[in-house]
Order: structure tokens, then sequence, then C-alpha cells
């Protein structure tokens, strides 16, 4: 009989501990948007695997401009754009409160961009990992700022590895004399839970590509969550380590229009 | 109560199963050891084959504590619940196969005193097992890789969202937490597993029940379509034993899920007793 109630006290005891130990639901951080003096979003604007042209599409350009006018943001770092003309015209869109550019380099069918609302911003291509990436200098409110729009490769680890480090050794060139932030499309799969092996090459490459980031960047948009369908997070905001305050952080869920299968992601800092 | 447990003990040492499971272990450091090296070939193309630690960016980040690490959380998921199964599950089955039950349950020892003596033995067996394949997987890093700190990357083996880094007598630390959480989260799959073996008269259909049992919940578990029912699945909580090696411990998660832990083991077991004493033995 001793044998039985020593397992039923246990069993209660076991009972109140889970109970006890039970973590309150995460009340959701509210952050002050206050004192905010940047603001910057990423959009891979392309369509899911399943489409003939994965390519950014025309008809979605009105609903893309309805987005980055409601965002208000002060850089857009765009992806997947079939060129300079489909840039063009979401400039018009845009009432011309921006001014861009298209990486428009190499053997790819499409290609990156960059929206800055300062009128005397200046555009750079990157060359990293046989791709190009595009940069944009301009000058916020309080900083020099540079702003890299990359998009590694969909379907190569090592690819996006080689991609990586190149644009993140370009990066950090130039850290001393502004603060530069990396946004875009990286394809990394990190979420490891997901793979049908334990360990694998990809999962290793991807899991040092951003690892070599965070040695002197910080992923600003780590709290916001998934940014593609399939529950993936693979579009990142990186900034400088000493970034003071990080407001607003968000992917904007309700944005994508037609076949995308990206979210843009916002993330507000003071510089 | 001691006199029971001494002579299961006895029975525990002279089984040629507990040895068996052991051997395995060592088996399998063997693979993973083998497994290293050819990938360390493969990806430098034979220049470094004597060190795991040059296919990595970080040269820091492969070492005797990693490959520890590594083989530790390969092996607990579907290797050490095996031989936990195999374990629990011949308890009182193989009583009743090899017709010994009945004439055990004749002396003057409560049902219940025997299945809980049966219990403990199982839990030791466990304990033992898996702290012999920590320190043998430790061990050999140590000849074979060396020591360092232990650094993690997100991604691999999921444990943490950014780099970080465990000095290596914390690390070491971690490796004795591991032994005690992952023998509490093995205790678990040990309590069905004597409950399979009260319910049937056959040790192998009990070790089986309790496998397909854990495996099914555990694949249904990584389905990422059925996430949502994750929660109610026993190997969801049993994960908990891995919590020690994140560099900052989750203390609130890990005590709540080593409670869930402790409420199906104890619950699993109340239902074992209740069962056994109601049993009619008839073998």
């Amino acid at each position: 009989m001793w044998v039985k109630l020593i397992l039923a006290l246990l069993f209660g005891l076991m009972i109140a501990g889970a109970v006890h130990f039970k973590q309150p639901p995460e009340l959701e951080e509210i952050k002050s948007a206050n004192n905010v003096s940047f603001r910057l979003l990423t959009w891979n604007i392309g369509y899911a695997e399943l489409e003939d042209d994965t390519r950014a599409h025309d008809k979605d350009l009105p609903a893309v401009a309805e987005v980055i006018l409601r965002a208000d943001p002060d850089a857009v770092a765009l992806q997947e754009l079939t060129g300079a003309a489909q840039l063009n015209v979401l400039i018009g869109l845009l009432q011309s409160k921006y001014r861009g550019s298209v990486a428009q380099y190499g053997r790819g069918d499409r290609f990156e961009a960059i929206l800055i609302k300062d009128a005397h911003a200046t555009f750079m291509p990157v060359a990293a990992g046989g791709r190009y990436g595009l940069s944009a200098s301009f000058r916020s409110a309080t900083a020099n700022v540079v702003l890299l729009s990359a998009h590694a490769d969909a379907f190569n680890a090592a690819r996006r590895r080689v991609y990586t480090e190149d644009l993140i050794d370009w990066a950090e060139a130039r850290t001393q004399s502004a603060d530069v932030f990396i946004a875009g499309d990286f394809n990394f799969e990190l979420k490891a839970a997901n793979e049908t092996n334990v360990y694998t090459d990809n999962l290793k490459h991807d899991s040092e590509s951003y690892s070599y980031i965070l040695r002197n960047f910080r992923d600003l948009g780590r709290d916001a969550g998934d940014t593609a369908i399939n529950d993936r997070r693979i579009d990142y905001i990186f900034g400088p380590t000493k970034l003071r305050q990080v407001g607003r952080t968000e992917v904007l869920r309700n944005a994508a229009v037609g076949r995308m299968d990206h979210w843009p992601l916002l993330v507000e800092v003071n510089l | 109560m001691l006199t029971l447990l001494k002579l299961e003990l006895e029975k525990l040492f002279r089984a040629k199963s507990f040895y068996l499971s052991f051997i395995v272990l060592i088996g399998f450091v063997v693979l993973m050891l083998w497994g290293f090296y050819t990938y360390a070939a493969r990806k430098t193309g034979g220049q470094a084959v004597e060190q795991f630690k040059y296919t990595y960016e970080s040269k820091q980040y492969f070492n005797g504590l990693t490959f520890a690490l590594y083989s530790v959380l390969f092996s607990f998921t579907l290797l050490l619940p095996i031989f936990v199964s195999m374990s629990a599950g011949s308890q009182i089955a193989g009583e009743a196969c090899t017709g010994t039950l009945r004439m055990m349950c004749t002396r003057p020892i409560s049902r219940a005193s025997l299945v809980l003596a049966k219990f403990l033995v199982t839990a030791l067996h466990a304990g033992l097992l898996l702290s012999f394949f920590i320190g043998l997987n430790l061990l050999v890093g140590l000849i074979f890789v060396g020591w360092g700190n232990l650094e993690l990357y997100p991604g691999p083996l999921n444990l943490v969202d950014v780099p970080g880094k465990i000095m290596r007598d914390e690390a070491l630390m971690r490796f004795a937490y591991a032994a005690l959480s992952g023998t509490w989260a093995l205790l678990v799959v040990a309590a069905l597993a004597l409950l399979c073996s009260v319910i049937s008269d056959s040790p192998v259909q009990a070790t089986v029940m309790t496998i397909a049992a854990y495996l099914m919940l555990y694949i249904v578990g990584r389905v990422e379509f059925f996430e949502h029912l994750r929660p109610y699945f026993f190997t969801t909580d049993m994960d908990f034993w891995r919590d020690v090696f994140k560099p900052d411990i989750p203390w609130q998660s890990l005590w709540q899920s080593a409670c869930i832990c402790g409420a199906y083991t104890t619950g699993l077991l109340l239902a074992a007793v209740v069962i056994f004493e109601r049993k009619d033995i008839v073998t």
C-alpha cells in the first residue's frame, strides 16, 4: 500500500511542480516608437517556385508601392526585380519620394534594388560570390549610412556561404566610416528541426554563414518571426552591434499579393 | 525491500543484455569517430585527416567536447531508449516467460515492492548507460580530438539562436548535468516499458510495444504539419535534457519539463503497480 501512496504523492507533486514552473505567456514587448530616427524595409517581391516566372510581376507594383508608402521607411532593399524598367515604374508609383537603383549586372535574370529617400544617395554594385548585390551610401538625420541589398542562392548552401563571406568582408571594411546595414533574402535554412537528417552539410554551411555575419553585425529582425511561407525566416536585416536602440521590428504579413512567397520585414532603429 | 533490490541487482549484472548495451554504445562511438575522420578527409581532400576542426570556419569550434556533444545528442533519441526499453520490458514479462514470476509472488513480498525494485534497477541501468556513454565520449574526444571550450552555432543540434560559448570546465559540468537530466528523461521510457511488461507475458512484445509507441510519437512530433500535437507527446518533454547545453540554461522551462516527465514516470509506474496487483499470474 505504501508504494502506491508514495507513487501517488510523487505524481501529485510532479503535476504541481509542472504547474508551478509553467512560464507565463510572453507579454508582447511594447517598444517605444519615440526617438526612432531610421526605418528600414527589406522585401523579396518575387514569386514562389510554382510559377513560370518567379521574378517580381509588374501587376503587383501598385500593391508594393502602397505597402512602402504606408510603412514609410527611409530605405528599402528589394530583391528579384526584373530590371531597371520595373524599378522606374515603382518609383513613379511612389510619387517620386524615393530615388533608386538596380544591380543589373552578371548573368542572373533577377536583380537586387534599393530605394532611398535621401536625394543625395549614391549607389554602387557589390560583387560577391559570382553575383552582384547593391549598396547605397547616404546620410540619415544623424549618421552616414551604407545599406546593402542582398540575395543569396536559393538552392546551394555552399554558394550562399561564399556569397555571404564576400559580402560581409566588403561591409566590414566600411564599418569605420558609416553605420552599415545588410538587408535581403539570404535563404538560410537554420531550423534543424525541419531537416530529415539531424546534421547536414547544408545546415553546417548556413550555420557558419550566419555566425560569420554575427561576428560584427546584429540580427535586427530576429524576434519578428518567419518572413516567408512554410515557416521560414530567410529574410534578414543586419545592423551595427553598437546600435543604441532598436524599436519596432515587424514582418508585415498582410502585404504579400499574387503568388509572392515572402513578406516584408520592417525594422526601426535609433542611430 | 533492500534484499529485493540486492537480488534484482544481481540479476541485472548477470544478464548478457546488460553488457551488450555497453558494447553497442562503444561501437557507436567508434562509428562516430570513423564518420568524422572520413568527413574531414573528404572535405579537405585528404589534407587534414587527423583534425576535423579544419573543416570548420572557426578552428576552435570542433574539439573533444563538441565531439562528445554530437555523439550524445545523436544517440540519445533513438539508441538509448532501445536499451532502456529492453531492460525494463524484460523485468516482469521476462520472469513470466521463464516461469519464475509465479514463484516470486508466493514469497512474502508485496507485488508493489517487486515492481518498484525492478523499476529502480532499470533506472540504475539507464543512469549507468548514459554516464558511461558520456564518459566514453569525453575520453575519446580528449584522446583523439583534444579539448577546448564548447562553442555552439545556430542550426546544427538546434540548441542556440545565436553563436554561443561555454568554457571548458563549465562545459564538463554541463555533461554531468546531462547525465542526470538524460537519465530522468529516459525514466519515462523505462516506466512505459515496465507497464507493457506487466501487461504482456512476453518480454519481446513488451519491448516492441514500448519502442513502437515511442517512435510513433517521436516521428509524428517531428512532422511539421502536426506541430500542434507536439505538446501532448511525452517525447516532446523528454527533450528537456538537452537544455543543459544552452549557454544560459532556461531553468524554469527545464524544471517544468522535468516535472512533466516525472508525472509521466510516476503515473505509468502507478498504473503498472495497480495492474500487477490485480493480475492473475498463471505462468
